[in-house]
């Protein structure tokens, strides 16, 4: 039994196929979900660049955080992004989070001009722009921020913009190397359920990954919060509260994030599903 | 320069809801300002903006930071699709361009990044393309214009485009220019006795053939209407025709060219002879065509035959191909195309035509390709010409939308042996090809002797086409089957290595091809499609 204790979170992962993307977030935000999310696949010809969705969702909705859901790492260059996420985190008052991952489909990369890594590398690559990020960010000190890295160099770069808020850097991991990753450089894990190799069953022992990688690091397990994205969900509202507190209460999972693009679904969940499941995590957590 | 004001990326991070009123409240273009300081990221900021505001234009500091040009075409694009057209189309310049100097002539016709008209101009039927300018002209005069703005950025990508259905992918480019003529698309019959028809060269087959229908007329293009009339009637033109009634190049009559200094010219069998002969097959080399004069063939129904037969034996099966081809009456021309063999087995598309209306006929020259496998699915019908070419999907203004780049090698197959279908077996188990093409040629092509015009390739059995994944993948595998070849057809070949060259044109072609060259085009202005480099010496 573990949970971590962190405040819930509701949210939609939602297509970034254009104008259509952005009537789901508004719908979200206006329904009161606390999360609307992007996948991001640029090379996909049907979809928007999800960097640019997100900054024209900020400016047209007003309480929802933001991420991308995950944002590829190898198409976004981790200077360039940290300036975009601060500057969007300003924009909006402090509702941008960073959902990052590794990339995958190498070849779909490298078409659009990315750089071809193999899993490994992209890990390494990983956990070279996070502190990158990290630092840019950082504007307590003038000092320039350098980097030489294998896979990123950044050479005297000016610091900011600072974030509004903390900007929660969460990761999309699955993989033991990932996983380690998460639990000493993120604040939050972000993978889908239906990619678990064991469904639900898989988390104790990639919570343990986790938690391990960070207290090795000196961090608490506490600092990185669970999130998991669900593309389909079986039965109704009453048994998703129910199955969600569970997973809140067994696994320490805090972010709900449902796919499948629609209206209602984001509406069902943000006055049904939601208040249940919180009722029932708070009556067990006892307060 | 649109009017407009300047706003700073600084005061925007301070307080950013009255950044976006003030924007509002000014209207016109905003000039996104980016101070020493750094500030606010500028395209999340404009996009930002764009999302808060109606109707007002933003102007960015300069080109939007990404990790690639796709990238940045990508951020471009989308803003688009999610706001409408709201970038000021100046502050995308590309490098080295000299948008100012715009002739007002092209005030119109000049397509830049940010430009509505840009997402639809930019990327060709199989590449993604974003050059730094698009000019569209749509007279010769034009052309002549474009050119000379062309001759300022020589050191820039400059491509020459009709239809955009290029293989080799030389019409568009990266932060080049390119000169689109698809707005050059007449297609008028002039002379009935003579069957001549003056087209520009912007036209598709598809319109081209659809006029030439209520004459009983067709002329010989290749196998997809999509394609437009200036690069096939100045490269060849390998198609369901050529077997009878020759290459589209020998269909050509006359050509109205602009050349490299702007100078309009008429080349024929009466004048300017050599620059005709030139044209018909080099003619990216020498100049922008604007119109051509053609001569159609009284054609009438036709049989269309789209066969799927399934082979456990490519090898024979290409083999028994190859001798029906070869054997098989001018009226009759099928082409050959497969993929790479799955379970021990190999799915082979026959499609062609038989210029013939008698089913009897049509089925009696058909058989014999049918039986080169087992047939697992056949559509034959007696149709028009112009029907064959309208299956191709018409474009419009949004034009093509093709993303990254094919890779194809080409060549000329003198004579189909066994040790090539055998070796052209092992290049399909190689992994390394995806779409494997026999063109059926002789007839018709071989009537016109080799020296007769720039398309010096005039005995082949078959043009021979491999479309891969990868440049070095592919390569290694085609390379291997080069002794089998004698040349190449430079529409389908995207590799760049110089003695492709060599290939395209034998050494009689092109030292001949070498010396009009210096003639016609001394600076080199036309350079980046099979490039004949006048100052290089034999």
């Amino acid at each position: 039994m573990t949970d971590y204790g962190h405040d819930l979170l509701f949210g939609t992962f939602v297509t970034p196929t254009g104008p259509e993307a952005v009537a789901l977030a508004v719908t979200a935000d206006r329904a009161g979900l606390d999360l609307v999310t992007f996948q991001d696949h640029p090379y996909q010809p049907s979809f928007v660049d999800t960097w640019t969705l997100m900054a024209y969702v900020a400016a047209k909705t007003d309480r929802i955080r933001i991420t991308g859901n995950v944002l590829n790492l190898p198409l976004r260059p981790p200077a360039v992004l940290a300036r975009a996420a601060a500057s969007l985190d300003i924009l909006s008052g402090g509702r941008i989070e960073l959902g990052l991952g590794s990339g995958g489909f190498p070849d779909a990369i490298a078409a659009m001009g990315g750089r071809r890594l193999t899993p490994g590398q992209g890990i390494e690559a990983l956990a070279e722009a996070i502190p990158i990020i990290r630092d840019l960010w950082d504007t307590t000190t003038r000092d320039r921020v350098n980097h030489q890295g294998t896979y990123y160099n950044v050479a005297g770069a000016k610091r900011g913009p600072s974030p509004a808020h903390d900007i929660g850097i969460w990761i999309g991991a699955y993989k033991p190397k990932m996983l380690a990753l998460t639990g000493r450089l993120g604040n939050g894990w972000l993978p889908s359920m239906d990619y678990l190799p064991k469904g639900a069953d898989s988390l104790p022992e990639m919570n343990a990954r986790i938690d391990d990688a960070a207290l090795a690091a000196g961090r608490a397990p506490t600092d990185i919060r669970r999130l998991l994205n669900f593309m389909r969900l079986d039965g109704g509202p009453a048994q998703w509260a129910e199955q969600f507190a569970d997973l809140t209460l067994t696994h320490g999972i805090s972010g709900f994030i449902l796919g499948g693009d629609d209206h209602k679904l984001a509406e069902t969940l943000a006055a049904e599903v939601a208040p249940a499941t919180r009722e029932m995590v708070a009556k067990e957590r006892g307060h | 320069m649109t009017e407009g004001i300047a706003l700073d990326l600084a005061a925007a991070q301070a307080d950013p809801d009255g950044f976006a009123a003030l924007a509002e409240r000014a209207g016109g273009t905003v000039f996104l300002h980016e101070s020493d300081d750094g500030g606010l990221d500028p395209w999340t900021t404009a996009v930002w903006l764009a999302g808060r505001t109606e109707g007002v234009r933003i102007g960015l500091p300069g080109p939007v930071l990404t990790a690639s040009p796709e990238m940045r075409e990508k951020a471009y694009e989308s803003l688009e699709i999610l706001a409408g057209p709201r970038l000021a189309a100046q502050i995308q310049r590309r490098e080295g361009i000299d948008y100012d100097s715009i002739p007002a002539s092209l005030a119109d016709v000049a397509i830049a990044p940010g430009d509505p008209r840009y997402r639809g101009r930019k990327s060709t039927y199989m590449r993604g393309g974003s050059p730094g300018l698009v000019f569209r002209p749509r007279t010769p005069a034009e052309v002549a214009d474009a050119l000379a703005f062309a001759s300022r950025h020589r050191h820039l990508p400059f491509g020459v485009r009709s239809g955009g259905h290029g293989i080799s992918g030389r019409s568009t480019n990266d932060g080049g220019l390119v000169i689109d003529v698809g707005a050059m698309n007449d297609v008028q019959v002039i002379d009935e006795p003579r069957r001549l028809v003056r087209v520009g060269p912007g036209a598709t087959w598809k319109q081209v053939n659809a006029v030439l229908d209520k004459y009983d007329w067709a002329i010989s293009s290749g196998d997809y209407g999509g394609v437009g009339v200036g690069g096939l009637a100045t490269a060849g033109g390998i198609g369901l025709l050529s077997r009878e009634h020759g290459l589209t190049i020998d269909n050509v009559r006359a050509v109205e060219l602009v050349l490299a200094d702007g100078t309009e010219v008429r080349a024929s069998s009466d004048e300017n002879q050599d620059l005709f002969w030139a044209v018909r097959g080099a003619g990216a080399n020498f100049g922008v065509a604007t119109a051509f004069e053609l001569e159609a063939s009284p054609v009438g129904e036709v049989g269309w035959a789209q066969l799927t037969l399934v082979s456990p034996d490519l090898e024979q099966s290409l083999k028994q191909y190859g001798e029906v081809a070869r054997t098989a009456p001018r009226d009759t021309t099928v082409f050959f195309l497969t993929g790479p063999p799955r379970q021990g087995q190999s799915v082979v598309q026959m499609y062609g035509l038989v210029d013939s209306g008698d089913a009897d006929t049509i089925v009696e020259r058909l058989t014999p390709f049918a039986q080169t496998g087992l047939l697992a699915q056949q559509q034959v019908v007696v149709t028009r010409y112009a029907d064959v070419m309208a299956q191709a999907a018409d474009v419009g203004p949004g034009g093509h939308h093709g993303r990254g780049e094919p890779i194809a090698r080409s060549g000329f197959l003198p004579v189909l042996t066994d040790a090539f279908a055998r070796d052209a077996v092992e290049l399909l188990r190689s992994g390394e090809v995806f779409f494997f093409q026999l063109r059926h040629m002789g007839g018709a092509i071989a009537d016109t002797a080799s020296d007769a015009t720039a398309f010096a390739h005039r005995t082949p059995e078959f043009s021979v086409t491999a479309l891969g994944n990868s440049h070095e993948g592919l390569d290694r595998a085609w390379d291997r089957l080069s002794h089998h070849f004698d040349g190449l057809y430079l529409s389908f070949e995207t590799d760049l290595r110089p003695e492709r060259l060599n290939d395209a044109f034998p050494p009689a072609t092109l030292s001949r091809l070498r010396a009009l060259k210096r003639g016609y085009d001394p600076t080199n202005l036309f350079r980046d499609n099979f490039n004949i480099d006048p100052e290089v010496q034999k």
